[in-house]
């Protein structure tokens, strides 16, 4: 039985930079990464983690300096004229388009480049355009452009050959929010097509809400890939319950119960943390038997996961 | 050859966006009423094609090299480089079909200069050897083209390359003899007027416009080619290593 290749495989990538006069830069060290066929997938770590590296060796825009990655299977440094057909690109910031030009001069020249059939251009650049919202815009020059604007032309530039992976690098950096989820709710159609999206973000949200997993990465090392749920497990191995209005006897009650590891005040009510799923009953039990209505179960969020793993550094990069 | 023909439109809408960048297709007859000038009131009316030719190398030069030693720059300056590396399309064969359309806007300008001499100026410009002017025509947009896809290579390499290209236009109209015919440089000057395609060039261009028979065509439209033929291998060999060398170190993209 034949076994689909992944969409993104690295093994071992390592990437070494040399500044001038300046030790040795380790961007990649060692990093394995697995991303299925139809995954949405996010990278995410601070500034300098290694994010806009890996997916450059990706899109066969960097060397690695050893290891191997592969796009459905084909290597993207001996097979790159393989790979450079399957994949979209959608870089962050404002830069990567011909400003002086239309959006759709933009388009039907990068349609051109990914060797889409003549008749096809025009109808493919007009049904992108329509589809990310630019139809109306789409003869006046990108220079007259928002970011916004400029991004969802990026995203149109991304899937102009029917990507078979996508490769987002911090695509709503820099948007005002309205125009960041318009552009989410966009990546959640495409993930509905089943292309494959690889997410380089440091935005919690934004890897909450579109990701299936989530790769942790700092100072160019994996530290874990997991579901964004599944990824608070990393950082507390307890669930917690959260309560408002419980009075002292009932969290004494509750304190004495198997499974409750602490109990602390919050910033309304009080958390209690119970280790073990098979304690949460019980517990909920005695709460709601206390006349609490205000119960809420909760697991760390990616923010507190991303805090926990890679630490509070401030502005450090 | 789809990178060609997408380099090829993409320049032309550029030119349609921004019609400034013809800007030589507004000087070219500026110039063709200076050097007629110039001729007829030294008397020597029978050069008026002298008048026609250095116009128009001035024009196809300034499209080599402040638009097409540029391209690659631009690219990286507009952030477009990753991408075009990335696409499936060779990047040479955009950067090339980008050069040619700005050739073939240089090679309109003597088209330009010539009917503007003709009518306007009264000037008789007749194409006495039309094969010889045709095939080195021909040869010297070839030329031209390498010469400029060597010029955007050298000028991502350099660091004086705006220098460079803000100097060179007049040095380079001196060792072609476009402006002053080569027998009035200097004796030691003139050899190095050898490896400049342009002076092979436009002997022959001004050659065909002679009732008398050109000597040596041959041997000349030979080194015409032959010295656009160095100009694309240093120009492959200088794009394999800036690929090379911004795929290792990173440094394809300005930021």
């Amino acid at each position: 039985m034949s076994r689909v290749a992944p969409a993104v495989t690295a093994v071992d990538l390592v990437r070494t930079f040399q500044p001038r006069k300046q030790p040795l830069v380790t961007a990649l060290d060692a990093v394995n990464l697995s991303v299925d066929q139809g995954e949405v997938h996010g990278l995410l770590g601070p500034n300098g983690a290694g994010k806009t590296t890996l997916v450059k060796i990706l899109t066969t825009v960097l060397l690695p300096t050893s290891g191997r990655a592969e796009i459905c299977g084909h290597d993207v440094v001996r097979d790159a004229k393989a790979v450079r057909p399957m994949i979209g690109i959608v870089f962050g910031g404002e830069r990567g388009l011909y400003t002086r030009l239309t959006a759709r001069q933009n388009l039907e020249y990068w349609a051109s480049l990914y060797r889409l059939p003549g008749s096809q251009i025009k109808p493919r650049a007009a049904g992108l355009l329509e589809r990310v919202g630019l139809a109306e815009k789409a003869d006046a020059r990108v220079e007259t452009y928002s970011r916004g604007m400029k991004q969802r032309l990026h995203l149109a530039r991304g899937l102009i050959a029917g990507a078979k992976v996508l490769f987002l690098d911090e695509p709503t950096a820099g948007m005002d929010p309205l125009a960041a989820r318009e552009f989410r709710n966009l990546i959640t159609e495409i993930r509905s097509e089943g292309t494959t999206i690889l997410l380089a973000t440091h935005d919690m949200v934004e890897a909450e809400v579109l990701c299936d997993r989530v790769t942790l990465i700092d100072r160019g090392r994996i530290l874990a890939t997991e579901s964004p749920r599944s990824l608070g497990r990393l950082v507390s191995r307890f669930q917690r319950i959260d309560v408002d209005g419980a009075d002292r006897e009932l969290l004494d009650r509750v304190a004495a119960l198997p499974g409750v590891e602490s109990i602390a005040p919050g910033t309304e009510g009080h958390r209690i943390h119970v280790d073990g799923d098979e304690h949460v009953s019980i517990v909920l039990k005695v709460i709601v038997e206390g006349g609490v209505v205000g119960v809420r179960t909760s697991r760390p969020s990616l923010e507190e996961v991303y805090v926990g793993l890679i630490g509070d550094r401030g502005l450090q990069v | 050859m789809r990178g060609f023909r997408a380099g090829f439109r993409l320049q032309l809408s550029f030119f349609r966006n921004y019609p400034d960048m013809l800007i030589p297709l507004l000087t070219a007859p500026l110039f063709t009423i200076i050097f007629s000038m110039v001729l007829r009131h030294g008397g020597r009316s029978d050069l008026s094609g002298y008048a026609v030719i250095a116009p128009f190398y001035m024009s196809l030069w300034w499209f080599a090299i402040f638009n097409g030693g540029w391209v690659i720059q631009t690219e990286r300056w507009e952030g477009t480089i990753d991408y075009l590396v990335a696409a499936p399309t060779g990047f040479a064969s955009v950067i090339v079909g980008r050069i040619s359309t700005m050739m073939f806007a240089g090679a309109f300008a003597f088209v330009e200069v010539w009917l503007f001499g003709r009518y306007v100026l009264h000037a008789t410009v007749t194409i006495h050897h039309p094969y010889v002017f045709g095939a080195s025509l021909l040869l010297t947009l070839f030329a031209m083209t390498t010469t400029s896809l060597f010029m955007a290579n050298l000028f991502v390499l350099s660091r004086s390359a705006v220098t460079f290209s803000n100097s060179a236009s007049y040095p380079i109209y001196l060792l072609g003899g476009i402006l002053v015919p080569i027998a009035l440089l200097p004796g030691w000057l003139q050899p190095v007027t050898n490896i400049v395609f342009l002076s092979w060039s436009a002997r022959l261009l001004r050659g065909s416009l002679g009732a008398t028979p050109i000597a040596n065509a041959g041997f000349d439209l030979a080194m015409v080619f032959v010295l656009g033929l160095a100009a694309l291998i240093l120009a492959s060999a200088l794009l394999t290593r800036i690929l090379r060398r911004a795929q290792q170190t990173g440094e394809l993209a300005l930021r």
